[in-house]
């Protein structure tokens, strides 16, 4: 049994960092960490190889860890429901979600206040605040037990994002016909992707979202009030709230690009963008960010002669600034901040720093705002064999994306490793 | 610098704070309470860090509002989200 465990210390950690103030890092305590902590989990969940942490969701102020076996801890604000537990109460440290002890969950998500799950058979459940409709019953309650959307009884669910106010749902379609996406929530800012009469600015019905040109939908990633998705051969289509104070989309837009891009993970007022090759781009800017400086960095799209107009330049990715010859392998942002994983194991954070989210040691208060990509830590060699690690929130996982604001957890599957902080 | 200007439609009623609301980045809520805006304030804090939003509103509800003595029923009705309530 202690062999068992040490080999699972050996191959998992969880580490987290960011504000705390309602318990979202699991620590045990409503302090911010400047510095990122080492999770620990239950006993019951680290005992077995079927409990190691597969994917981490973080919400609005708190976060869900989803175990290979299929089973789910929440911790952090719980005052919506958002956790699962039955009650409204804040959770410190993660704490197993009993609802979901007799199934097996596949897929996870955290909004601002709400949380999606997808089981392995394809059912969806949510819980907490609905009051936008977000949580996708046909009305506006909130509900603090995960429950089940009957929308999706007689349709497969494989994959839920959700946003401040809204959620996506990436469906299985009939055979032969390709998936589909469905949308609820808040549709003020066009993140339901679909136009609603000006006099409904929510609904609580899932609707299917059109416009993506027989694409195989593969990622979804909803944050703020934007939405996201990626398809099979590297489209990606954007909506919502207009970056860098554009206007809003109400439809799907296919970013005009030649850039194949394989993952995609939204802040509040930025998207991260990771190409097949390893490279970074951005759109909009995060807190504090120059979009102009980052402007005459790149010639990233198709036509070099697009004209400058400010929609155009919008929807322009620009590539970020400091990772020449650097290859990533994983991203992930926040509202404010931003994190990527490289291909030999080092993680990256850039953007707003106030709550530590950065990971780096500042003078508490002090407003840090970072528009390079710098180093928060650094793996021993012997990680570098394993090329696979991956972060959430700010980070995320490869294939799932969910980042959201304040805090960071880090994943890290891999060999135990010491961190080292090596000043900006 | 105001982090974002947001419409009082898209503000939530908090009953416990006695302040409409909007998420804030840091994960607490940007505040601003019916007195203020009475006085015709327009910038709402976050009480955990140093971002503060620019409130779109016309003063002149809120004026008619406390007359009435209707407070958030007036508004909720036409234009606010619903309050949360936990099943």
């Amino acid at each position: 049994m202690e062999e068992e465990e040490e080999e699972e210390r050996e191959v998992e950690e969880v580490w987290s960092w960011g504000a705390g103030s309602e318990g979202q890092l699991g620590t045990g305590s409503f302090d911010d960490r400047h510095l990122p902590q080492l999770l620990s989990f239950p006993p019951r969940a680290a005992a077995s190889a079927a409990r190691r942490i597969s994917q981490i969701a973080c919400g609005g102020a708190h976060s869900i860890a989803l175990t290979a076996g299929g089973s789910v801890l929440t911790w952090g604000r719980g005052t919506c429901g958002q956790l699962g537990h039955g009650d409204v109460e804040n959770c410190l440290k993660p704490k197993p979600v009993e609802f979901f002890e007799q199934i097996v969950i596949s897929y996870i998500s955290a909004g601002w206040n709400h949380s999606g799950f997808v089981s392995d058979s394809g059912s969806l459940f949510t819980c907490g605040d609905g009051s936008f409709g977000q949580l996708g019953h046909g009305d506006y309650e909130s509900h603090s037990s995960p429950t089940r959307v009957l929308f999706f009884a007689s349709k497969h669910a494989k994959k839920i994002a959700c946003g401040m106010r809204h959620s996506l749902v990436l469906s299985k379609g009939p055979s032969g016909l390709g998936d589909f996406l469905y949308a609820f929530g808040s549709g003020r800012r066009g993140q339901l992707g679909t136009s609603l009469d000006s006099s409904r600015k929510s609904i609580a019905v899932p609707q299917a979202i059109h416009g993506f040109k027989g694409d195989e939908m593969i990622a979804v990633s909803a944050n703020g009030d934007h939405s996201a998705l990626l398809s099979a051969n590297g489209h990606l289509y954007i909506w919502g709230r207009g970056f860098s104070g554009t206007s809003d989309s109400h439809l799907p837009q296919l970013l005009p690009s030649s850039l194949k891009f394989s993952q995609v993970t939204l802040g509040w007022n930025h998207a991260l963008l990771l190409t097949d090759c390893g490279e970074v781009f951005m759109l909009g800017r995060m807190l504090g960010g120059r979009q102009e400086s980052l402007e005459m960095h790149v010639p990233l799209c198709s036509t070099p002669s697009i004209t400058p107009d400010e929609v155009c330049r919008a929807m322009t990715p620009t590539r970020v600034p400091g990772l020449d010859g650097v290859k990533v392998i994983d991203i992930g942002a926040g509202a404010e901040h931003s994190a990527l994983v490289t291909e030999n194991g080092t993680i990256m954070t850039w953007g707003w720093g106030e709550h530590g989210q950065l990971g780096f040691t500042v003078e508490v208060g002090l407003l840090l705002l970072l528009e390079v990509p710098a180093y928060i830590l650094k793996v021993e060699e012997s990680f570098y064999e394993k090329p696979n690690a991956a972060i959430y929130h700010p980070v995320v996982k490869a294939k799932g994306s969910d980042l959201r604001p304040p805090f960071t957890i880090c994943w890290i599957t891999g060999l135990c490793h010491r961190s080292r902080l090596q000043p900006s | 610098m105001s982090y974002d200007d947001v419409e009082i439609e898209d503000m939530e009623w908090n009953e416990e704070l006695g302040a409409f609301t909007y998420p804030c980045p840091c994960g607490d809520l940007f505040q601003i309470t019916k007195a203020d805006l009475k006085l015709g304030e327009e910038i709402a804090r976050c009480p955990s860090c140093s971002l503060y939003i620019t409130v779109i509103y016309n003063q002149e509800d809120f004026m008619d509002d406390n007359k009435s003595n209707r407070n958030s029923k007036t508004l909720s009705s036409t234009k606010l989200p619903q309050t949360v309530t936990v099943a």
